[in-house]
């Protein structure tokens, strides 16, 4: 059973294809991790799939409704961590939460245990009464996360949820939006961290220039770099490398460089180091380091887009 | 629809009461309005038959109520500006609620904003029947609620913030300014007397004073208020959902 289908979305602003014929089904229950650098369309497509844009063509329809035609029914399934925090400056940390809990239906005999617990867990509780422009990037992320928390929808999706936290909140909020899945949510994350998509995601989404490039769970994607090894060699003078000569040595799949760094994806790379060596020699290039390694969901990023997440 | 609704009404209030400087502020101009300028003017205006006191003291009121219910366009603009707006557009009530309940909010933070100086107004120019003062409010009800409406039409139509700025005191300006609120249609230039007839501050004004001496308001200019209101209602929601979809504020 499918939570969500995104068929054929494209949104367009003016002549720009934010999202453009973007096909995508993620299912009841599970956590659906979106990677793409900034201007891959994963905003839009968040946004397009809470109503707050029409499609321009294709459909999104969530648990059966359409975005186009039950859109209110749409918004009562979604909550949304954004990424950068969206509330009143003005109110108190306890009023943003209190308004969010009552104005998207969290029946009033849970809501003040709810508010309360979420809210000592997240460290907010001391800080309650205080306003929200007062407080910190990483409270004011914690107060955007605890939202969706209290509101607990079939549908959470988080965008970027650790960004400006510690690592012992980034890892409470991992605990936390694990425990949502294990009460039956769906939940989407939309996020540039790979560890994050790689602990929390069953499946990951690849986003690149408003389309999906790949799709799989993190280790499948990591199988489809062929071979699943990455040799990184850092050359002295990265500009002299030729990178087509390098692709044509038996067993490497695809050659980038990134932030000077060599990255050739290959198959049994400790056989085929020497040959890489030699032809980079005759290239008349020098090596200052070299290192093999596995592929990791950052690798499998960068061969379908071509560039690094951060 | 009724929680959503009731919710956004609340909100508008609740983000008045978290600013009690901008409360303060404004009561403290009212007082001054009232008990420095008008007492002022009273004594420079020497016409027979008439007490600029007592016109000017009901104007403040409608001059203070146009200002405030003006204001919701800058939160809308700045709530577009800083993405609060992609938010409450998430949150599980229709477009229409939104709007509705936006400008309903507006008109209530107006009337919250204005009730205790046309209380005061009331004890001074010992206005006392109940039924008056309740149609009075009423109709500063209607002016604030279609004055926001204004206001939210125009925050969403302009995307140049300096622009937008200009424009919404202007507009301000005007309405307030060419009306008969602060001084009667007689003492204006004849230019300005036959546009002020067209302000939704003139109808209300004249439609405010006739109701709290005990006589009845023009038909025609409850008419023209409602129109004003139901207008920009209606603009403020096509113009706010044409926006949105086509992503004006990204």
């Amino acid at each position: 059973m499918y939570m969500i289908t995104f068929s054929g979305l494209t949104k367009t602003f003016k002549s720009t294809a934010a999202v453009n014929d973007f096909t995508l089904e993620i299912k009841d229950g599970e956590i659906m991790g979106l990677l793409g650098p900034n201007g891959a369309g994963k905003t839009t497509l968040i946004l397009t799939m809470a109503t707050v844009y029409q499609p321009t063509r294709g459909s999104v329809i969530v648990d059966g409704y359409d975005v186009t035609t039950r859109p209110t029914e749409i918004r009562s399934l979604i909550g949304i961590a954004f990424q950068d925090p969206r509330f009143d400056r003005l109110l108190s940390v306890l009023d943003v939460l209190e308004w969010h809990a009552k104005i998207t239906g969290v029946p009033s005999g849970e809501r003040v245990q709810r508010l309360e617990s979420v809210m000592r867990r997240l460290g907010l509780w001391e800080v309650r009464r205080q306003r929200t422009w007062s407080l910190s990037g990483g409270m004011k992320k914690k107060v955007e996360d605890a939202k969706i928390f209290i509101q607990c929808p079939r549908i959470a999706v988080f965008d970027e949820p650790t960004a400006f936290l510690d690592v012992p909140s980034r890892l409470l909020v991992w605990d936390m939006i694990k425990e949502l899945q294990e009460e039956g949510r769906t939940v989407i994350l939309a996020t540039n961290m790979m560890d994050e998509a790689e602990r929390l995601s069953e499946r990951v989404a690849i986003m690149n220039l408003g389309g999906l490039v790949a799709l799989g769970s993190p280790s499948d994607l990591k199988q489809k770099v062929k071979g699943s090894e990455v040799l990184e060699i850092k050359p002295t003078d990265p500009g002299h490398v030729d990178l087509e000569r390098l692709k044509r040595i038996h067993g490497v799949s695809k050659g980038v460089i990134s932030n000077d760094i060599l990255k050739l994806f290959l198959s049994r790379g400790r056989e085929r180091i020497p040959r890489v060596i030699d032809e980079l020699r005759q290239q008349g290039v020098e090596i200052e380091s070299l290192f093999l390694k596995e592929a990791t969901l950052e690798d499998v990023f960068l061969k379908y887009t071509g560039s690094n997440l951060s | 629809m009724t929680r959503g609704f009731y919710e956004l009404i609340l909100r508008e209030i609740r983000v008045l009461v978290k600013a009690p400087w901008v409360v303060c502020s404004r009561g403290l101009f009212f007082l001054i309005q009232i008990f420095v300028f008008a007492v002022l003017m009273d004594r420079v205006v020497d016409a027979p038959n008439f007490d600029f006191f007592a016109y000017y003291s009901i104007g403040t009121i409608l001059v203070t109520i146009s200002s405030i219910a003006f204001l919701i366009g800058h939160d809308v603009y700045e709530e577009a500006e800083t993405g609060l707006l992609d938010y409450l557009l998430t949150l599980p009530f229709s477009r229409r609620v939104y709007i509705l309940g936006r400008c309903v909010g507006g008109a209530f933070r107006s009337m919250i904003y204005v009730t205790p100086m046309f209380g005061l107004v009331a004890v001074i120019r010992g206005f006392t029947g109940a039924v008056e003062l309740l149609g009075a409010l009423a109709l500063l009800f209607v002016l604030a609620f279609g004055i926001t409406g204004l206001s939210i039409t125009v925050a969403v139509t302009i995307r140049n913030q300096n622009r937008f700025d200009i424009t919404l005191a202007l507009l301000e300006l005007f309405m307030i300014r060419f009306s008969t609120a602060l001084y009667p249609p007689v003492f204006m230039p004849s230019a300005v007397a036959t546009v002020s007839v067209f302000s939704p501050v003139t109808l209300t004004s004249d439609a405010v004073r006739a109701v709290l001496q005990g006589g009845e308001a023009s038909f025609l200019g409850v008419g023209g208020l409602i129109a004003f209101v139901i207008v920009f209602f209606a603009a403020s929601t096509a113009f706010y959902f044409k926006r949105i979809e086509g992503g004006y504020f990204h």
